[in-house]
């Protein structure tokens, strides 16, 4: 019985640290979002990912998929892009996103923050270059 | 703008607190069943089990549930089964660097679906990545 009530306090307690850094964050997505919306269009190329991808690329880190999904599903359904630039940018968030909030809950629990966000950003790049490669070597642009 | 402020902060204030509803409920009955099974002691049968392959991340055998939980359940149940582990701050991340790629699997694959990506390629991809840094992690940090 005891230790089922340490349980609950020590689960109660973490739930809170949690949400010390949940609450914060959901405010600020919010603010987020419809800035993001008006991001101006200009001409980009990063690893076969075009202007119209930025926007959910941008989300998908910043926020994550879940919350997201929405926004990132909306762009690359609008835009018309490839299929392959959707792989790329799909490819890259699997790997790298909400990128704040992952960290900061692991850290919370004793993460080193600095090595997972540099890892995941060095992660992304790296695939998403070696699946631009091969994707587009077939058939150049 | 004041009122959009406004708006923003109400929307953001709900959204976060639907996630702790939504942690609470996966934290509370994981840390619960952590501490029983660590008070029998089958953590340690656990624990032996996935040893040969933890052993590739550096991890103890234990840290196996955490990483299931992620994959399979939430970030959130990861960390409270995570928690009453006590495991170094090394370990912790390891396992976060694994489940920061690849987590909430059944949640996220048919987000990715939606976007008209194969998403079973995305997600045996994200398994892999995810073991694979993980173990590179562990590598590069016995190096220093």
């Amino acid at each position: 019985m005891e230790i089922i009530l340490a349980a609950l306090k020590n689960s109660a307690l973490l739930t809170a640290q949690l949400l010390l850094i949940i609450l914060p964050l959901t405010i600020s997505y919010e603010f987020i979002k419809h800035r993001q919306e008006g991001i101006a269009k200009r001409r980009f190329k990063f690893f076969g990912i075009s202007a119209n991808g930025l926007i959910p690329l941008m989300t998908g880190i910043i926020i994550g998929l879940t919350y997201g999904a929405g926004i990132i599903i909306h762009s690359i359904r609008s835009s018309n892009m490839d299929k392959k630039e959707a792989f790329l940018i799909l490819l890259f968030l699997s790997i790298c996103h909400a990128i704040i909030e992952d960290t900061l809950i692991f850290v919370v629990i004793g993460a080193n923050g600095i090595i997972l966000i540099v890892a995941r950003f060095l992660l992304a790049f790296v695939f998403t270059y070696i699946a631009y490669r091969w994707l587009f070597f077939k058939k150049p642009l | 703008m004041m009122e959009r402020a406004a708006v923003n902060i109400k929307k953001g204030l709900m959204n976060g607190l639907s996630i702790t509803l939504l942690m609470v409920k996966v934290i509370v009955p994981c840390y619960i069943i952590i501490e029983i099974i660590k008070y029998f002691g089958i953590i340690g049968i656990i624990s032996e089990f996935f040893k040969p392959f933890m052993r590739f991340f550096g991890l103890p055998g234990e840290a196996a549930l955490a990483i299931i939980a992620g994959y399979t359940i939430n970030l959130y149940a990861a960390i409270a089964v995570l928690s009453p582990l006590n495991l170094s701050s090394k370990d912790i991340t390891i396992v976060a660097l694994i489940l920061g790629i690849s987590h909430s699997l059944s949640v996220e694959t048919p987000v990715t679906q939606k976007t008209g990506v194969n998403g079973w390629v995305l997600l045996v991809l994200r398994i892999s990545l995810s073991l694979f840094a993980g173990a590179g992690l562990n590598l590069i940090w016995k190096l220093f």
